[in-house]
């Protein structure tokens, strides 16, 4: 036990020393965070000013209301639109949209409304603007366009409404997820987390196997290993490693969790300073959540260790490394597959099934209890499933591990490392 | 006591024998040298003893103890194929492996500081193994075999790669040593240090043993059956078969094999006869490099 603990010592301290895994720990969450801000800056960018726009009403009597329509305010307090001319039934159409045309590329005007004469038989109305894609301006030029025209429609038919605003408003849908523990406001967020917190399982499951095989593979090519197993048991050795290993990767984790703590803490309290109005969809990850990340991280990294390691033990060279690694990268790659079937009905029969499977399970059980938490027969059969066939592989890596080590030069075809197990 | 007992040990990787029915013994205290052509088991030989390799018959006794993870700590190991952590500093590579092998971390670092300065590498303990040259390395990797102190040090090819100063040094550790104690397996191509340092011999070919014993006793059964001959002027001499089996050129000196009964002073009289100026003429017993290719031919014949 005492040599185990020294093998899992050096292996941690020699790679959480590394510039490798400070550069990773680091640049995940501040990559991740770098999205999340750039996609929320790019998607809020404010206005800066009003928009100075010209309404060309080829149908008449309509650019009045849609005018009194634009009334939406900027941050700042200063109206969002400044209507700077409206055109009422103009002869000829084409002369009046030549001249907005050229006032438009001049920068007289930042844009202008041309609604047709067919109007209100459902003829589109047209934005002609330099850049007529940004949806905060799109937006309530939309809405008051519609207004003006189903008030004329309704007025045409003899129906008159004071306040047209308070008669069509939408219903909107509010979106709340029932769980175990009560009731929370759905926004999209229980999905985007848990699909987020999927993704960093994988990739940490990936990285990590991959630094298991990479760590036997280069004490072999060293040639210390030669020196190890005279003074401890390769089966000490391979599991000193693997606990090594597993430890920077709860390490990393301890990181990630303790930093988004914090940040989500700050950002909290920044949010509500900035704008005590605004609700952000409160984002609800249960301490449950977090035991079974760590649970389905150790015992997925296990499971996919044993399969690295073995790997490394077979092979003696960086080459054939990256050729026998394909499989067991494809068997991780595939539980992304059915990703969609998941997210689409978690505990639909096929969801069940995937997420029982040992190589999936990692992957797709966790998923599923991010999602809605599943039957806790599931949850046990499958990590129950999942430690089993660990079990299994580790001692079939043992043994690999073993005679591996010792042989250096060509690549061993499977029959021969089939017979490796039977040496003593 | 015996350090090392091997009773009919054999191993077998698949269809092919490594080693096969092998009984070997090294007393305390001897200085044993493990010979054989390359391919001939050597080195499953002494895995087998560090309990790398589990026999698939026989057993293997060290300090009289059947392997164990005790019996692993007793013994230290170089390599042939040298190696330690590249990105590790030398200590810790040092405390590391004497830790493995059972000593504190405060003992081994203070060991380590002394090898390190004996052996002029003081300044490089908190550099990284890959700062160091080649030779550097080496001594790195004799100080890792040595720090826990062991009674039996196994050595293959320990030499190779150093130069005649760094090679002077490590000699005279391993005699030190020897004074204290400490029994040595010495693993070898290089007959010449086998005939210079060991007392006991194993010659091993396709996993069987050819020869052991005492060094002494078995160069003195062959007898004084071959000249070493130092000389200039024309080899032609030599062509005498009805006197000489074989001869072993080296430019200015020859070492010939005679035939039994064969008369020595023959051959010094042919020589000066044809006018060849002799420097030196020995009869000496055969060297250890013949007795090699001698017994590994017939073993192969």
């Amino acid at each position: 036990m005492r040599k185990l603990w020294l093998v899992v010592k050096r292996e941690y301290l020699a790679r959480v020393r590394t510039r490798a895994f400070v550069i990773s720990t680091v640049s995940l969450p501040v990559i991740t965070v770098g999205i999340l801000l750039f996609a929320q800056v790019i998607a809020q960018r404010p206005q800066d000013r009003p928009l100075k726009i010209a309404i060309l009403d080829a149908a008449g009597g309509l650019a009045g209301p849609v005018a009194k329509g634009l009334n939406q305010k900027l941050p700042d307090g200063r109206p969002a639109f400044q209507v700077a001319k409206t055109i009422e039934q103009p002869e000829p159409t084409e002369k009046a949209r030549e001249e907005l045309r050229a006032q438009l590329r001049q920068g007289q005007l930042d844009a202008y409304l041309l609604i047709p004469r067919d109007v209100l038989e459902g003829k589109a109305a047209e934005f002609h603007s330099k850049n007529p894609g940004d949806v905060t301006v799109t937006a309530p030029l939309r809405r008051a366009v519609t207004e003006a025209v189903i008030t004329r429609r309704l007025s045409d038919s003899g129906v008159r409404v004071e306040n047209l605003q308070k008669v069509i408003r939408s219903v909107d849908l509010t979106l709340v997820k029932v769980t175990e523990q009560g009731e929370a406001e759905e926004k999209g967020q229980t999905l985007l987390l848990a699909t987020a917190l999927a993704i960093v399982l994988y990739i940490t499951l990936l990285t990590y196997g991959i630094a298991t095989m990479r760590s036997i593979l280069e004490e072999k090519s060293t040639r210390i290993v030669e020196i190890l197993i005279a003074s401890i048991r390769p089966s000490q050795l391979l599991a000193g490693k693997i606990l090594g290993v597993a430890g920077v990767g709860m390490t990393q984790f301890l990181i990630w969790t303790v930093t988004a703590g914090a940040l989500g803490a700050y950002g909290g309290a920044m949010s509500r300073a900035l704008s005590p109005d605004a609700h952000p969809a409160p984002i609800h990850l249960p301490l449950s959540t977090l035991v079974y990340l760590v649970i389905f991280f150790l015992a997925g990294y296990f499971l996919y260790a044993a399969l690295y390691a073995t790997v490394g033990a077979i092979v003696s060279s960086e080459e054939d490394a990256q050729q026998m690694q394909w499989p067991v990268t494809l068997l991780v790659i595939m539980a992304f597959v059915p990703f969609g079937i998941i997210l689409h009905d978690p505990n639909s029969p096929a969801s069940v099934v995937l997420s029982l499977v040992p190589f999936f399970a990692p992957i797709l059980m966790f998923l599923r209890i991010a999602l809605q938490t599943p039957p806790f027969w599931q949850i046990a059969l499958s990590l129950a499933l999942l430690v089993l066939t660990t079990v299994g592989l580790i001692r079939f890596a043992g043994r690999v591990y073993r005679v591996g080590v010792l042989m250096y030069g060509k690549r061993p075809s499977l029959v021969e490392v089939l017979r490796w197990l039977k040496y003593t | 006591m015996d350090a090392v007992v091997l009773e009919g040990v054999s191993k077998h990787f698949n269809s092919v024998t490594a080693v096969s029915d092998l009984d070997l013994r090294v007393a305390e205290g001897a200085l044993y040298g493990l010979l054989g052509p390359n391919g001939a088991g050597k080195t499953t030989t002494l895995r087998m003893m560090m309990r790398v390799l589990i026999p698939d018959q026989g057993t293997v006794r060290i300090f009289d103890e059947p392997l164990s993870d005790r019996t692993q700590d007793l013994i230290g190991y170089l390599p042939e194929e040298r190696g330690l952590y590249p990105r590790m500093k030398v200590r810790e590579v040092l405390r590391f492996l004497a830790a493995l092998k059972g000593v504190t971390e405060a003992e081994a670092d203070r060991r380590a500081r002394q090898w390190l300065e004996r052996l002029e590498l003081g300044d490089w303990a908190e550099k990284k193994v890959i700062d160091l040259s080649k030779g550097m390395q080496q001594k790195v990797q004799f100080v890792a075999a040595v720090l826990h102190r062991p009674r039996l040090l196994i050595l293959d090819e320990p030499f190779a790669g150093l130069d005649p100063l760094n090679a002077q040094v490590i000699k005279d550790i391993m005699l030190e040593m020897r004074q204290q104690g400490t029994t040595f397996i010495l693993s070898t191509h290089r007959m010449e240090q086998v005939e210079m340092m060991c007392d006991s011999i194993c010659l091993i070919h396709q996993g069987r043993k050819v020869l052991d014993g005492e060094l002494a006793a078995i160069k003195q059964s062959y007898g004084k059956n071959t000249l070493r001959i130092q000389y200039s002027g024309n080899g032609d001499f030599l062509n005498l078969p009805g006197l000489i089996e074989s001869a072993n050129h080296f430019g200015a000196t020859v070492e010939v094999k005679l035939r039994p009964g064969a008369d020595p002073q023959e051959i010094l009289k042919l020589a000066v006869e044809r006018g060849v100026r002799i420097s030196r003429f020995e009869l000496i017993e055969p060297p250890l490099n013949d007795i090699f290719i001698e017994k590994v031919s017939a073993a192969d014949a």
